[in-house]
């Protein structure tokens, strides 16, 4: 392997591996915020010391979750700069913006007010506190969108164009960056994939202890809360999974041809790929059982819209590539002689398809002497690896969905106040921990490998956003990433099962405060 | 002290006519977060409170 390429690969490999880490204590934090301010909010207005035991006890959790979500989220931001120079070069004047307030929102809004949640019990009134929650449960959750609005810009640039004088994107509306669609429908479906976390986190260490009759009253009571609240998110996570599926299979349909292994396009409706074993080298499925006529109004809400296969997709990009090249040429012309108005004019004329002829350059790095055999090359990178996409993203369905039927199935044991008598049900409650933190690394998987090859869509591709670094320290640092955060892992998991075994403090039966 | 809470809520129901338009215009996914997570919590401490006076007739009974 050509240096550059290993490069690439270890740098793909290190920001995947830290976000998916880093990704193991995120929506923890996301729901974990929340559920603990409606807990604190029921002890407010009850006065019942229960509620502020449950409180207590269920944000110790947090906390031990929250310091290790900062600790691995820390080193994500300083690889934009040290393994993806080129990218943060090219982006740097959009990406900025939202990554500086979202550094604001977690570290000052975020983690000033954390502090005075774990130790300002005693020293604030009770209305206080329970604002003091609140802000927790805003800061981490609007820290969150900041990312978001800035991944939204990667799978969709809106609010920003390229100016050949500086070789950068320039933000020309920060209200489009913000509510770029896909940001939003991103941000409120990761949000609520958090929401979903917590809740079956909760229902299962409660479900845990009422099976083993310890601490009854707290468990019965975070597990009607958690269900509750966790059956509404679940429903809530699955309509925007809908939502942003139909915006990404509008705006990305390399991807969408990928989360459904469409190698051809097909007369609408088209099938529904409900498994499939693809083939990338060979463009087509080895195996697929499929369902006729679904997936057309799935994904387009019609019975007669054209969806574009991988084939259809591989042509368009051909056709962008040969339209880029003179945009890509005149920039070249343009560094040397920013003056130049007939370069200006051209890169004007063919700007819009100036990624496309970037991603040709990878394989004719002299565009103009490109061959064919190079646009097959390039054309067949628009596609993104569509195994690892279609089956994360069939993943991510499924534990969706089973956990809509098992939140669903759980609210009425506990609606009914039976719930300590369904063993079954508090026997499973702890092995669905797991499923959440299933579908929320599905879902990135789906989301970043799907935008490949770019790094920001048909702008930037992601071979030319890499920093020059080299073979060997790339290593070295996966290396090490993977060896502290798989002590971070062990260390969670031992301080989690510590203090679930151990309980909550001083817990006494439900007596009233007033 | 009245009037100071008459200036509270008119302030709160200022904020939230200003959320309701901007966002309702161009962020109507933002808008439903902010909805549904108020609805989220509020239904997950109405039934805190349900269990309460389910375990209170029950203790009755």
């Amino acid at each position: 392997m050509h240096d550059l390429d290993a490069v690439l690969a270890l740098s793909r490999w290190q920001f995947a591996v830290t976000a998916l880490y880093h990704f193991l204590f995120v929506p923890l934090t996301l729901g974990m915020t929340f559920l603990l301010a409606a807990m604190e909010t029921v002890y407010v207005t009850t006065g019942r010391q229960i509620y502020r035991d449950m409180a207590q006890f269920w944000g110790k959790l947090f906390g031990i979750n929250f310091a290790l979500g900062v600790a691995t989220g820390l080193t994500m931001e300083f690889q934009f700069g040290t393994n993806w120079s080129q990218y943060s070069s090219f982006v740097g004047d959009v990406f900025g913006a939202p990554l500086a307030i979202e550094g604001l929102m977690a570290f000052f809004l975020e983690s000033t007010f954390v502090g005075l949640m774990f130790f300002g019990w005693d020293r604030m009134s009770r209305g206080k506190h329970l604002l003091v929650t609140y802000m927790v449960a805003l800061g981490s959750n609007l820290s969150a969108l900041w990312i978001l609005i800035g991944n939204g810009f990667m799978q969709s640039p809106h609010g920003a164009v390229f100016d050949p004088a500086t070789m950068r994107m320039e933000l020309t509306s920060f209200s489009n960056l913000i509510f770029n669609h896909d940001a939003q429908a991103k941000f409120v479906h990761t949000s609520i994939a958090g929401y979903v976390t917590a809740a079956v986190f909760v229902a299962g260490i409660s479900g845990w202890y009422m099976l083993h009759r310890r601490h009854m009253e707290l468990a019965k009571r975070s597990f009607r809360m958690a269900v509750l609240f966790g059956v509404f998110a679940s429903v809530g996570v699955i309509s925007l999974g809908d939502a942003l599926g139909f915006i990404d299979g509008t705006r990305e349909p390399a991807k969408l041809v990928a989360m459904e292994a469409m190698w051809h396009t097909e007369q609408p409706p088209v099938a529904f790929n409900l498994i499939a074993f693809p083939s990338q080298k060979q463009q087509r499925n080895l195996y697929a059982l499929r369902i006729p006529g679904l997936l057309t109004p799935l994904v387009t809400r019609t019975m007669d819209t054209v969806i574009p296969g991988a084939d259809e997709v591989e042509k368009q990009a051909m056709e962008r590539m040969r339209n880029g090249i003179p945009a890509v040429l005149a920039l070249k012309t343009l560094s040397a002689d920013p003056s130049d108005s007939g370069a200006l004019a051209e890169f004007r004329k063919h700007q819009k398809d100036m990624g496309y002829a970037l991603l040709l350059e990878r394989y004719a790095p002299d565009l103009a002497a490109a061959t064919p055999h190079d646009f097959r090359k390039a054309a067949r990178d628009v596609i993104p690896d569509v195994a690892i996409v279609f089956w994360s993203f069939r993943v991510m369905v499924v534990a969706g969905f089973a956990l809509l039927f098992y939140l669903g199935v759980a609210t009425v044991c506990s609606l009914n106040n039976r719930v300590q008598d369904r063993r079954w049900l508090l026997k499973i409650a702890p092995w669905f921990i797991p499923v959440p933190y299933l579908a929320c690394e599905a879902g990135w998987l789906v989301a970043e490998m799907g935008r490949q090859p770019w790094t920001v869509y048909g702008l930037l591709p992601t071979w030319l956003s890499v920093s020059t670094q080299s073979v060997g320290s790339m290593v070295f640092s996966l290396t090490g990433f993977v060896l502290i955060y798989s002590v971070f892992i062990v260390v969670e998991m031992y301080l989690m099962l510590k203090f679930i075994r151990r309980g909550p403090d001083n817990h006494v039966a439900a007596p009233l405060a007033h | 002290m009245i009037v100071l809470r008459m200036l509270l809520y008119s302030i709160i129901t200022l904020v939230i006519l200003v959320l309701v338009i901007l966002l309702g215009q161009k962020g109507a996914w933002y808008f439903a977060w902010v909805l549904g997570t108020v609805m989220m919590v509020l239904i997950a401490a109405a039934g805190a409170a349900l269990l309460d006076t389910q375990e209170e007739s029950g203790r009755k009974q």
